[in-house]
């Protein structure tokens, strides 16, 4: 054991700093642990905002944030899960604004607040479109302030289980090489989304679901891994985010024919309905030949350069630099990308998993306040709020608690299968394997999904572990060996790709992101208001329901 | 701002070749080695460079994440200029022939091919006591009170990434390497400018040291090659004029400075002769009557009495008089000049494109049928 804390925070985007900020704050002795230097971390290319009941644009209070994210979450979220975030959400927001953050604002200098999808009053506070970047900027500030230590460039890989609970992890040193096992009272991960298992995301490379993988090799389950969020506008070919700000400042989407065809699909809510309908919107018009090369449009025009140039700075420069069109003259050519995970890591409203000393906070998690579609500027919220709590608990847990220690064969395992791979010489490098995975799970597991095509993702997942089985590292160094990281990357994804097609098979409805237009087009509260809960035994993913945990608010049907 | 010309993406693809210096941190050794890559048209060097390590040298160590210019991870230096990977488009490049050769960033130590050990960096942003000292500790009931106007004033600041594309091109730094530096002087001003931190004069104190904002050889290469618009050279003007508003004026570069505006003022026009005893004090340029001689002798000094007054040197002075009346002395002063200049930017690059003919904005566009 190379060192040990009280407290692990595996991941250092917005949801790890700030658990690490509070787990300082309340006595413990906690480090961060990261594959990529924490400001690197993917909670900064959030563009939109946060989602707070401020009330500074207008009447607004918790409640009404609980309830546009219950109906968001189309009555897949935990309402208790919900009522807490949405009222620790504005002092949350404070406390971040009295850190530094630098937000927008109104005439009368308070924090400015935005309309977005699906919300029933303007409450994303933001700081133009470079909201996740402000955020993970000011939390670094004050990680710097205290001076938490943080292992930076650490790629965890293996949970360390001793005497029934979760006692510390074992990391390769990417820039010196060789494995390092870090012990902690608690662990929490943090380690974001899994976006890479598509081919157009908008998420960072580094979104390979590391700690979800981690916390199902030790037994924990894995819970709606079906509901991966596809967000309406994202850049072709890669899926660079364009930001639902845009739509929050007023801009249309348009078909081939120059329509805004939302008035068929939202006519209320127009552009700002939420992500699953207006990304169902769009591919129906695209499949229906009313796209443009495989995209549909963006109008920010009107919204004139002024606009454009103060609170849409960032996305020109996206537009401009991958799509080569400027907004104030050209409508941007979007598409649905694969953008966020809400589900992840089965955790309670502390963070807590099944395996004692582990947590989890933000995409990695789930907790479940999303449910089967997510909120606009509810990800940030939530890894603040959640963030937060993890870090509480496990300071607080740990503080109680007194011995860690890595047992010597966790650390030999963990050498031994490393060795293993670094020495096969004959077999296929994983990027083919990488490469496939990401085409057919967008192919297959997309925005709409068929049974035929998901059972044939399963059996393409299974062969294509069977390869992975045999891939072969190229690099065989100790300094700075991405080649091997990105091998273990790839074992990751794989296994979560086999958890989200069993749980989508499974549920015969369509709810949220999970949408099956031909055999099961409506949702059905009887039998499906239950979250899908994942475990590996054998090495096959086993499949549970869990009943949803509702307080008052009863499903009603989801229109906007 | 170039826009990128490039095909519809997805239609086709390009072929090029690049060069990539290779450091092998186990033995030391370094090479310059070639790839002959196809890529998707729209392929940034990023995206070349993946090409290179999936299909021909899986052991090339370059960082990435985000591939869209916000984490900062992928700065490196291409034709010895640094850039952000993800953000240079390769099409005109592929199109010219050219072959690009791509290096690690410059003012930090190599630590394997494209990566760079960037603790120094990080070791000068911390340096600067990187977090807001609002001059209390519990949380205040709800946000500060702040115009958009006050927050605009550290607006470019807080765009800074902190990719290092301006360390790696800093000129100052390569003679001193413990220069504070552009990216942690540009952090230093998002807190001296920022309404709500009570330590303004502190920092300034400090930044006003040895290795600190006056060491600043105003190359403006930092600038040039900012990635994010951040324009760190101009967040050290700030800074200065900031010092030299709260009076800390010690260095001699903050009393060179004031000596421009003070011979301005008076007369015009810039008095040299007296610029080295304003600037290092009268004993230091004492010492160096000799090499004044010298230039005196070849016609290079003016002589000092009677003083040279230019003609309309009260126009001059109203402009100093304006600046002071204004209050655009200190940092504000150079972040509305930005703000004019970006107007003026903007409208010059507009002025050559058209508004596309079927939607004019402000109009919502016509519904089709059905």
């Amino acid at each position: 054991m190379e060192a040990k804390h009280d407290v692990l925070v595996i991941g250092a985007g917005c949801a790890g700093m700030r658990a690490a900020i509070e787990a300082h704050d309340a006595g413990a002795d906690v480090a961060l642990l990261s594959k990529i230097h924490p400001v690197r971390s993917h909670s900064g290319a959030a563009e939109g905002g946060i989602n707070a009941a401020l009330g500074n644009a207008s009447d607004d209070s918790p409640e009404e944030h609980a309830f546009d994210t219950v109906k968001g979450s189309d009555y897949l979220g935990d309402q208790d899960a919900i009522q807490i975030l949405c009222d620790e959400a504005p002092d949350d927001v404070y406390q971040l604004e009295n850190w530094g953050a630098v937000f927008s604002r109104t005439e009368d200098g308070r924090i400015a607040q935005r309309p977005f999808g699906a919300a029933g009053e303007p409450r994303t506070a933001y700081a133009a479109d470079i909201t996740g970047h402000v955020l993970v900027h000011v939390l670094y500030e004050q990680v710097m302030k205290r001076d938490i230590p943080t292992y930076e460039e650490y790629f965890a890989w293996r949970l360390v289980m001793n005497d029934d609970r979760c006692q510390g992890v074992i990391a390769w040193d990417l820039l010196h090489g060789g494995l390092k096992s870090i012990g902690a009272k608690t662990v929490i991960l943090a380690t974001g989304g899994a976006g890479r298992l598509y081919v157009g995301t908008t998420n960072a490379y580094a979104c390979t679901g590391d700690g979800m993988a981690m916390a199902l090799r030790v037994g924990v389950a894995l819970k709606d891994m079906e509901m991966m969020q596809f967000h309406p506008t994202t850049l072709a070919p890669t899926g660079v985010l364009i930001t639902e700000g845009c739509r929050g400042e007023g801009a249309y989407l348009l078909n081939s024919e120059n329509d805004r065809f939302l008035k068929r699909y939202a006519p209320n809510a127009m552009e700002l309905a939420s992500r699953d309908v207006i990304s169902r919107a769009e591919q129906t018009e695209i499949d229906e030949g009313r796209g443009v090369e495989g995209n549909v449009l963006l109008d920010l025009r009107h919204l004139g350069a002024d606009r454009i140039l103060e609170r849409l700075h960032g996305t020109r420069e996206l537009s401009m630099t991958f799509a080569g069109v400027d907004p104030i003259y050209e409508p941007i050519p979007v598409r649905p990308g694969a953008h966020y995970h809400m589900g992840g890591v089965d955790a309670d409203v502390w963070g807590q998993t099944s395996v004692t000393g582990l947590y989890a906070a933000g995409e990695c998690a789930c907790v479940s306040v999303h449910g089967a579609n997510r909120l606009g500027g509810n990800a940030l919220m939530e890894t603040i709020t959640f963030g937060k709590r993890a870090g509480r608990h496990a300071a607080d847990w740990a503080l109680s608690h007194t011995t860690v220690e890595v047992p010597r064969s966790t650390e030999t395992d963990a050498a031994r299968d490393l060795k293993q791979l670094l020495e096969r010489t004959e077999g296929e490098r994983p990027w083919s394997i990488r490469d496939e995975l990401a085409t057919t799970m967008h192919e297959n597991f997309g925005v709409f999904r068929r049974e035929e095509q998901m059972q044939e993702q399963g059996e393409i997942v299974a062969r294509l572990r069977e390869r992975y089985e045999r891939v072969v590292v190229d690099d065989k160094g100790d300094v700075f060996n991405s080649d091997l990281t990105q091998a273990l990357e790839l074992g990751f994804l794989l296994e979560l790709a086999d958890c989200m097609v069993v749980s989508g098979i499974a549920r015969k409805e369509s709810r949220g992101a999970h949408a099956r237009p031909d055999d099961f087009p409506s949702r059905d509260d009887e039998h499906y208001m239950k979250h899908t809960i994942v475990r590996v035994e054998d090495d096959r993913p086993q499949l549970e329901w869990r009943d949803v945990t509702m307080t008052k608010w009863q499903p009603q049907e989801r229109k906007y | 701002m170039a826009h990128a010309i490039a095909p519809v993406p997805g239609s086709t693809t390009m072929e090029l070749a690049l060069k990539i210096w290779r450091y092998n941190a186990e033995t030391g050794a370094k090479e310059l080695r070639r790839y002959e890559v196809e890529a998707p048209d729209w392929a940034t060097l990023l995206d070349v460079l993946d090409i290179v390590k999936d299909k021909h040298d899986g052991t090339l160590a370059y960082r990435k994440s985000c591939r869209m210019m916000i984490c900062g991870s992928c700065g490196m230096r291409m034709d010895g200029a640094a850039v952000l990977a993800c953000k240079t488009r390769m099409w005109d490049i592929a199109q010219s022939g050219h072959e690009p050769v791509i290096s690690p960033m410059g003012n930090l130590p190599v630590v394997k091919d494209l990566v760079v050990d960037m603790s120094p960096f990080w070791g000068k942003i911390r340096a600067v006591k990187p977090w807001l000292e609002p001059g209390y500790d519990e949380v205040a009931e709800k946000e500060r009170i702040v115009s958009q106007q006050q927050m605009n004033v550290i607006h470019k600041e807080a765009l800074c990434i902190m990719c290092g594309c301006c360390v790696s091109e800093c000129n100052s730094m390569e003679s001193d390497p413990e220069f504070l530096g552009p990216a942690a002087l540009a952090k230093g001003f998002r807190f001296v400018g920022d309404a709500r931190d009570q330590t303004a004069p502190e920092r300034l104190s400090d930044l006003n040291s040895e290795h600190g904002i006056w060491d600043c050889t105003r190359c403006y290469f930092c600038n040039e090659r900012c990635p994010k618009g951040v324009d760190p050279r101009d967040a050290i003007a700030k800074l200065g004029a900031e010092s030299i508003k709260e009076g800390i004026d010690h260095d001699m570069g903050a009393k060179h400075a004031k000596w421009f505006v003070t011979s301005a003022k008076t007369t015009g026009w810039l008095r040299e002769t007296e610029l080295v005893p304003k600037t290092q004090g009268i004993v230091s340029a004492i010492k160096q009557t000799k090499f004044a001689l010298g230039l005196a002798k070849r016609g290079k000094v003016p002589p000092p009495v009677p003083p040279h007054v230019a003609d309309r040197v009260k126009e001059s002075r109203a402009l100093y008089n304006l600046v002071k009346e204004q209050g655009r002395d200190g940092a504000l002063g150079i972040v509305q000049g930005e703000h004019a200049l970006g107007r003026i930017e903007f409208t010059e690059e507009a002025g050559v494109r058209e508004l596309a003919p079927e939607l004019q904005p402000g109009v919502e566009p016509p519904h089709a049928e059905g």
